[in-house]
C-alpha cells in the first residue's frame, strides 16, 4: 500500500527555483534515505510533505487521500478539516528537537494525543511511558528538557512523535545538532524503529546509515533528482557524476 | 364619602410634602489647597472661611451641602461639566467673563501683594527688578504679572517668574531663597505668614481685585438664591464672625460697607 | 492637625490608590495582549492603526490622556462627567497602560523561535491551541521582568490621578501640605509608596521564582 506520493512537486522561493519536479512515493513498511549537498532541496522537500511549507506546483497524497492537487499546474489543498485528519497520519523529527520547554518529558509526549486525537488519557499515559521506556529515558518522565542531553531530547522528539502513532515518520537530519559521541543512540533508535517496519522517510548526512537501514536512497542536488534507487548502488557504486562528487566527500 | 376625601387629601399632603422634602445637593467646587477660605482642617475635614459660609446658606435655604474638591487649573471645566454647581472658593471673578458664566456680587476686597523677606532689602516694585519671583500657576497673580496682564509691564523687569503649583510650593521657595519674592492675594500672604517677623508684605500692591461666586451661565436663579442667604448672614453677623474666626481682615468685608 | 490624623486621612487616599493600581492591571494586562495581537496582525490597515495608536499613546503624556478621557467626552458631545472620577481614571490609565505592554507581548511573542510554531502544527494544534498552550505560557515567563517595571511606575503613576481631582493618596497629602504647611504629609506619601512598591517587587519576584521550572 502506498502510504505517501508526491506528484511533480515545485516550489520556488522568488526567484530561486528550490524544487523542480520532484516525484516519490513511498509504500507501507519502506525506509526511504535523502541525501545531497546543503541547499539541494532535500529539507524543502520534507517541509512540503509535513505542510510547513505550501508547494506551488504538484499532488501531495497520503494513503490515497489528497492534501493537494495539481489544477493547470498549480497546486490546490484541501480544506483545513480535510488536512487536520491528513497531519495525523504522518509525524516529523526535526533537526533542532523543537520539545516544549515549559512541558516535563511526559507531559511533551501526552499532551498531543489527548488534546488533538481526543483519545482516552490513562491509556495515553501508559503508552507514553512504554514509549519512553523504549528510548531508556523511564527515569526522565518527570524532567524538563533543558535537564536533558541533546541525544535524550532527541529520543523524546522521537516518542512525541510516536505518540501520536503516525503511518509514516519524517526525519529531518535527526543527528546534525548532536556531539558525534551522541549520533549513535539516534541512529540505533531509527535502526529498531525499521527493524519494526515502521515507515519512514530520512534527510541525513550519514552515508553509511543510510545504506544500511534504507530500502531506497535519492540523491538530490539543484532542487532535483539526480540518482535514485538500491542503497548500495547508492552510495558505493554511483552512475552520475554529481552523486560520485559528492559521495567522494564522505570517504 | 367624606372619609375617603379626607383620606385623600391627607394622601396629597404627604406625598407633596414628601416631595418637598427631597432635598437640593448643593456641590460646592472647592480650592482644597486655599486656606483660609478652604482646606483641609485638622480633624481631616474640610473647612475654611468660604466652607463655613455655604453651608450657612444652604441651611438658610434648606440644601444639602456638598463639598467637592477640584483641580484649579481645570475649574471652568469641571463647572461646565456639572461635576460642580458654584466655584466658591477665594475665587477672583474680575478676571472671568460675566458672558460666559453668572457671577455673584464680590464678598471679600482681595489686593494682590508681594511677600518678600523682612532682610531682603526689596522694599518696592521697582526693587524686583532682576530678582526672581514665585506665583502659583493659573493664579490671578499669575495672569497680572504675565504677558497681556495689567502688571505684564513690571513682570518684565523680573528675572524670572516661577509658576508653582501650589501656594505652599511658592511660600516654600521663598523661605529657602530659590525665589526673592511671591505674588499672592493679601488673605492668603496673611495666613501664610502668620506670626513669623521673617517677611515683609510690600506696601504698594499689584492690583485690587474681589472674590466672589462662580455659577454655569444657566443657574441665575441659584445665584440669587444664594445671594439673597448670603445678605442675611451679612446681617445676622455671621458675615463678620466667621471672618474674624479665620483671621481674615475685616476692612477687606466689602459688603459690610454697602450695609452701612 | 495630629500626626495621625494625617497618616488616616491618606490611609483613606490608599484605598483609592489602591483601586486605581489594581483595577488598571485587571484591564490592562488582557487588553494588551489583544492590542499585541493586533499589532501583528497580518492584514495591513489593522496593523497600521494599531501601531499608529500605540505610538500616541506612547508618544503623549498620561496626564494628557486623563483629562482627554474625562473631560473630551464633555466637550465633544456634551456628554456629562462621571461623578465617580474612577471610571475614566481606569479608563486612561488601563488604555495607557496597555500599549506598553502590548510592545512588550509582542517583543515577547516574537522572540519565541519558529521551532516551536512548526512543532506545535505537524503534531496537529490549531492557531489557539498553539497560541494558549505553547507560545503564551513561553511568553509569559520571558514578560515577566519587563512587565514588573512596568507595574512599579504604575505605582508611582497614580498620583497622577490629582489632574482630575480623584482623591488618591497623593492628592490628599497635596491639600494636608498646603492646609497645614508641613512637609510631612510628602515624607509619608514617601514610606507609602516604598512599602507599596517593595511588595510588588517581592510578588513579582516570587511569580518569577515560580516560573523557573524550566528553561
Amino acid at each position: 500500500m502506498k502510504i505517501l506520493e508526491i506528484n511533480h512537486i515545485r516550489k520556488s522561493f522568488g526567484a530561486l527555483e528550490v524544487l523542480n519536479d520532484i516525484s516519490l512515493s513511498v509504500e507501507e513498511g519502506q525506509v526511504v534515505s535523502i541525501i545531497g549537498p546543503s541547499g539541494s532541496g532535500k529539507s524543502t522537500l520534507l517541509r512540503c510533505a509535513t505542510l510547513l511549507e505550501t508547494m506551488d506546483g504538484g499532488d501531495l497524497i497520503y494513503l490515497g487521500k489528497y492534501a493537494a492537487r495539481d489544477q493547470d499546474g498549480k497546486s490546490v489543498y484541501a480544506s483545513a478539516k480535510e488536512l487536520k485528519s491528513i497531519r495525523s497520519s504522518f509525524g516529523l523529527v526535526f533537526q533542532n528537537f523543537n520539545l516544549f520547554p515549559h512541558y516535563s518529558v511526559l507531559r511533551n509526549v501526552s499532551e498531543a494525543p489527548t488534546l488533538i486525537q481526543k483519545r482516552p488519557k490513562e491509556q495515553v499515559v501508559a503508552e507514553a511511558r512504554e514509549l519512553l521506556r523504549k528510548m531508556g529515558l523511564s527515569d526522565k518522565e518527570d524532567a524538563y528538557p533543558y535537564q536533558l542531553s541533546g541525544g535524550q531530547q532527541q529520543r523524546v522528539s522521537i516518542a512525541r512523535a510516536l505518540a501520536m502513532k503516525p503511518q509514516i515518520l519524517f526525519f529531518d537530519e535527526p543527528t546534525s545538532a548532536l556531539d558525534p559521541e551522541l549520533t549513535g543512540e539516534i541512529l540505533r533508535v531509527i535502526r529498531d524503529l525499521a527493524a519494526e517496519h515502521m515507515t519512514m522517510v530520512i534527510v541525513t548526512h550519514e552515508m553509511s546509515f543510510a545504506r544500511d537501514v534504507s530500502d531506497h536512497v535519492i540523491f538530490m542536488d539543484g532542487g532535483v533528482i539526480v540518482e535514485e534507487g538500491n542503497p548500495y548502488n547508492i552510495i558505493n557504486n554511483p552512475k552520475q557524476e554529481r552523486t560520485i562528487q559528492f559521495l567522494s566527500r564522505f570517504n | 364619602m367624606k372619609k375617603f376625601a379626607a383620606l385623600l387629601i391627607a394622601l396629597t399632603l404627604v406625598l407633596s410634602t414628601a416631595a418637598m422634602a427631597e432635598t437640593v445637593t448643593f456641590k460646592m467646587g472647592i480650592d482644597p489647597e486655599f486656606p483660609p477660605f478652604s482646606y483641609m482642617g485638622d480633624s481631616g475635614e474640610y473647612e475654611g472661611y468660604d466652607v463655613e459660609m455655604c453651608k450657612a446658606v444652604c441651611d438658610i435655604l434648606g440644601w444639602e451641602q456638598e463639598i467637592v474638591p477640584i483641580n484649579w487649573d481645570t475649574k471652568l471645566v469641571q463647572l461646565n461639566a456639572n461635576e460642580v454647581d458654584c466655584i466658591w472658593s477665594g475665587l477672583t471673578i474680575d478676571v472671568l467673563d460675566p458672558e460666559a458664566y453668572t457671577i455673584s456680587m464680590p464678598y471679600i476686597n482681595n489686593t494682590q501683594v508681594v511677600v518678600v523677606k523682612a532682610d531682603s532689602g526689596i522694599a518696592s516694585t521697582a526693587d524686583l527688578a532682576g530678582k526672581v519671583v514665585g506665583v502659583q500657576l493659573g493664579t490671578s497673580a499669575d495672569i497680572l504679572i504675565s504677558e497681556g496682564g495689567d502688571q505684564a509691564e513690571l513682570g518684565a523687569t523680573f528675572q524670572e517668574i516661577v509658576r508653582t503649583e501650589s501656594y505652599n510650593v511658592a511660600f516654600t521657595e521663598l523661605a529657602a531663597g530659590s525665589v526673592d519674592a511671591v505674588a499672592m492675594d493679601s488673605s492668603i500672604a496673611a495666613t501664610l505668614i502668620g506670626d513669623s517677623t521673617d517677611y515683609a508684605v510690600l506696601d504698594e500692591t499689584l492690583a485690587a481685585e474681589e472674590y466672589g461666586i462662580c455659577f454655569r451661565k444657566a443657574d441665575e436663579d441659584m445665584c440669587l438664591q444664594v445671594q439673597r442667604a448670603f445678605a442675611t448672614l451679612v446681617e445676622d453677623g455671621t458675615y463678620k464672625s466667621l471672618a474674624e474666626k479665620y483671621g481674615i481682615d475685616v476692612a477687606s468685608l466689602c459688603m459690610l460697607e454697602e450695609a452701612a | 492637625m495630629t500626626l495621625t490624623t494625617m497618616i488616616q486621612k491618606m490611609s483613606e487616599g490608599l484605598g483609592n490608590t489602591l483601586s486605581i493600581f489594581f483595577l488598571t492591571l485587571l484591564f490592562s494586562l488582557p487588553l494588551g495582549m489583544i492590542v499585541a495581537l493586533l499589532r501583528m496582525c497580518k492584514v495591513k490597515p489593522v496593523r497600521a492603526a494599531t501601531t499608529a495608536v500605540i505610538s500616541i499613546l506612547r508618544g503623549t503624556p498620561l496626564m494628557l490622556q486623563l483629562l482627554a478621557v474625562t473631560y473630551g467626552p464633555f466637550y465633544l458631545f456634551g456628554a456629562s462627567v462621571a461623578r465617580n472620577k474612577l471610571i475614566p481614571v481606569v479608563i486612561a490609565y488601563s488604555i495607557n497602560y496597555a500599549a506598553y505592554f502590548a510592545e512588550i507581548y509582542r517583543a515577547g511573542i516574537e522572540s519565541m523561535p519558529v521551532g516551536q510554531y512548526e512543532a506545535a502544527a505537524v503534531l496537529g494544534y490549531g492557531r489557539a491551541e498553539t497560541f494558549f498552550r505553547i507560545i503564551l505560557p513561553q511568553v509569559i515567563k520571558r514578560v515577566v521582568p519587563p512587565v514588573t517595571n512596568e507595574v512599579i511606575t504604575l505605582v508611582k503613576d497614580t498620583s497622577i490621578a490629582f489632574a482630575v481631582a480623584y482623591q488618591e493618596m497623593f492628592t490628599i497629602g497635596k491639600q494636608i501640605a498646603n492646609s497645614q504647611s508641613s512637609f510631612t504629609p510628602f515624607l509619608i506619601a514617601g514610606v507609602f509608596y516604598f512599602v507599596f512598591n517593595a511588595l510588588v517587587a517581592w510578588i513579582m519576584a516570587r511569580i518569577e521564582k515560580k516560573l523557573d521550572y524550566y528553561r
